[in-house]
């Protein structure tokens, strides 16, 4: 699809107007799209959806490719740091969109978390954990579904048996002590 | 689990009842749950060399095909295929675009005929992650797809070591998939929404329970013939049946206000709405060249006016089907085998393919 404005170049943002009789299409390439006077790039990408909403003044999809690799645009690197096991740095992290291996969520755990939280809403992980897992993880499993139960039969007012998870929970978490202790 | 072991999260609605897509709707089209592994130990497809792909595709294909309970499915590798085939396969959502990029050290292992449409297991071995796991099934079939996915998984569990943290789940090369990976996505086919302008309230309602929507063609693509994907955005912080019962949910409330979008219109008479359904069955009539993307725009049309009585003579058609065949891979694939189809000659096809699959035995007097 070649935009509509400058004709040359790859569109890469595709709006749809729909109107009672119409449906419109208008397809935009990043170029033209930066070079738009309407807004400034930064208001672009700060809010597209609200500035597009009001200028055709109708919801509209836009699905931009780009759209994952701009969670780590909040990022300010100042420390530059690399990966001890991938070697990737947080500039290039910023730049692809992704990260490099496994243990860079450990190394950059700091930098990672609001992002993480700002995408999914929380920090910790529910439901299936690998088989191979070693005994607290699994553990620490155990005791996170356990409370969410809690949680549900507390709601419920089912105080009985939110009473034995309680204890149930309380086992599993001196267990895990012991065990972390002994290592 | 037993007493000592109470349940956690159980879905509620996992056995509900499929609904098909050549049942009496068609709204929802196809399911796809699909869930991202990495192997630990070795660096992300996101900057991974090609020694360390290569290395990751053989251990993924022993490790897979070293189980007797896998002879059903096929390995292939992308730099092996032609390609008009890894096209195909594209355009029938089994492999990503990604697929076709940098093929090197990059395969796939695939149940099911890829020349049939619907029901399709594939695993795409080196696109970001090391390990993409996904199922199709035609209609509406969360709970189903779902589980042939986590048989896979189960399958290279039991040798290989996946990369997981306790807070982040299971470790991706994007942020977005963390925690369970699990994207479930939809097509849906929404004309009758479409055509009573209740387009921006759908799209604004799901945008606020943080589901993605996108044109057919997902990434990248515009909304044609009123295809649109839907998808859960989150994946960390839940069961996976929390939110397989949640995009369920969702589903048969699209389901229900299409219908109810239907029916309003099967009541009440709307001159333009018919209008552009004459139309478009005329466009189909008579075009001697027709885009893929006009096809659906078109054939869309024509599917809600018999669904809303507008257009009576002709039979009912599988749509979903249909996208397969027309569809420029697929026809480069059946009629371009000697001869070389430029991009007209594929119009013509296609223009053709519908007059007889469709219209054919029409009565004119309407």
């Amino acid at each position: 699809m070649i935009c509509d404005f400058c004709k040359s170049n790859e569109a890469s943002i595709h709006l749809i107007k729909v109107t009672k009789n119409n449906v419109e299409k208008i397809h935009l390439c990043m170029d033209c799209v930066k070079n738009y006077s309407f807004f400034s790039t930064e208001d672009f990408f700060n809010d597209l959806t609200k500035i597009l909403s009001k200028f055709f003044e109708i919801d509209i999809k836009i699905s931009s490719k780009d759209e994952s690799d701009k969670i780590f645009e909040s990022v300010s690197v100042n420390d530059n740091k690399k990966c001890s096991f991938c070697n990737i740095d947080l500039n290039t992290i910023k730049s692809i969109g992704r990260v490099g291996c496994a243990n860079c969520y450990n190394e950059f755990r700091e930098v990672l978390n609001p992002i993480v939280k700002t995408i999914h809403g929380n920090l910790e992980h529910k439901g299936k954990v690998p088989v191979k897992s070693s005994n607290d993880i699994k553990i620490e499993k155990e005791i996170r579904d356990l409370k969410y139960q809690l949680k549900e039969e507390v709601i419920v007012e089912n105080f009985e048996v939110a009473a034995k998870l309680r204890d149930t929970i309380k086992k599993l978490q001196k267990k895990l002590y012991i065990g972390k202790n002994a290592n | 689990m037993n007493e000592k072991n109470p349940t956690i999260y159980k879905s509620k609605s996992r056995r509900a009842k499929a609904i098909s897509a050549t049942g009496d709707d068609q709204i929802i089209l196809t399911t796809r749950a699909r869930i991202a592994r990495n192997i630990a130990g070795f660096r992300f497809g996101s900057i991974n060399n090609e020694t360390e792909r290569k290395e990751i595709l053989n251990l993924v294909k022993n490790t897979f095909f070293s189980s007797s309970r896998n002879k059903g499915y096929s390995f292939y590798t992308m730099n092996k295929l032609p390609k008009t085939q890894r096209k195909l396969l594209v355009e029938r959502h089994l492999i990503s675009y990604e697929m076709t990029l940098k093929l090197s050290g990059k395969g796939f292992i695939l149940r099911g005929d890829s020349k049939e449409m619907g029901k399709a297991i594939s695993i795409m071995i080196n696109e970001e992650d090391h390990l993409r796991i996904q199922s199709i099934i035609p209609g509406l079939n969360i709970y189903r797809s779902f589980n042939e996915v986590i048989k896979v998984e189960k399958e290279l569990e039991k040798k290989l070591n996946f990369s997981y943290d306790k807070n982040f789940g299971y470790l991706t090369a994007c942020p977005t998939n963390l925690g369970t990976s699990l994207r479930i996505s939809v097509i849906v086919h929404l004309p009758a929404i479409v055509v009573s302008s209740k387009v921006e309230d759908f799209i604004k309602k799901l945008s606020k329970i943080n589901c993605t929507i996108r044109g057919y063609f997902g990434e990248n693509s515009e909304v044609i013939g009123n295809l649109f994907q839907i998808a859960n955005q989150v994946s960390l912080g839940k069961y996976e049946d929390q939110i397989m019962d949640e995009m369920n949910a969702i589903c048969l409330n699209i389901i229900d206000e299409e219908k109810s979008a239907k029916e309003f219109l099967r009541k009440n008479k709307h001159e333009n709405v018919e209008d552009s359904i004459f139309r478009s069955y005329g466009m189909l009539k008579y075009a001697k060249m027709l885009s893929f993307g006009e096809s659906l725009e078109l054939l869309s049309m024509l599917h809600l006016g018999l669904d809303i009585n507008v257009i009576k003579n002709i039979k009912s058609f599988d749509f979903y089907n249909l996208i397969g065949i027309l569809g420029d891979s697929n026809i480069l694939a059946s009629y371009g085998k000697n001869i070389k189809l430029k991009s007209e000659d594929i119009d013509k096809i296609r223009a053709s393919l519908i007059r007889e699959r469709i219209l054919k035995g029409f009565d004119e007097n309407v």
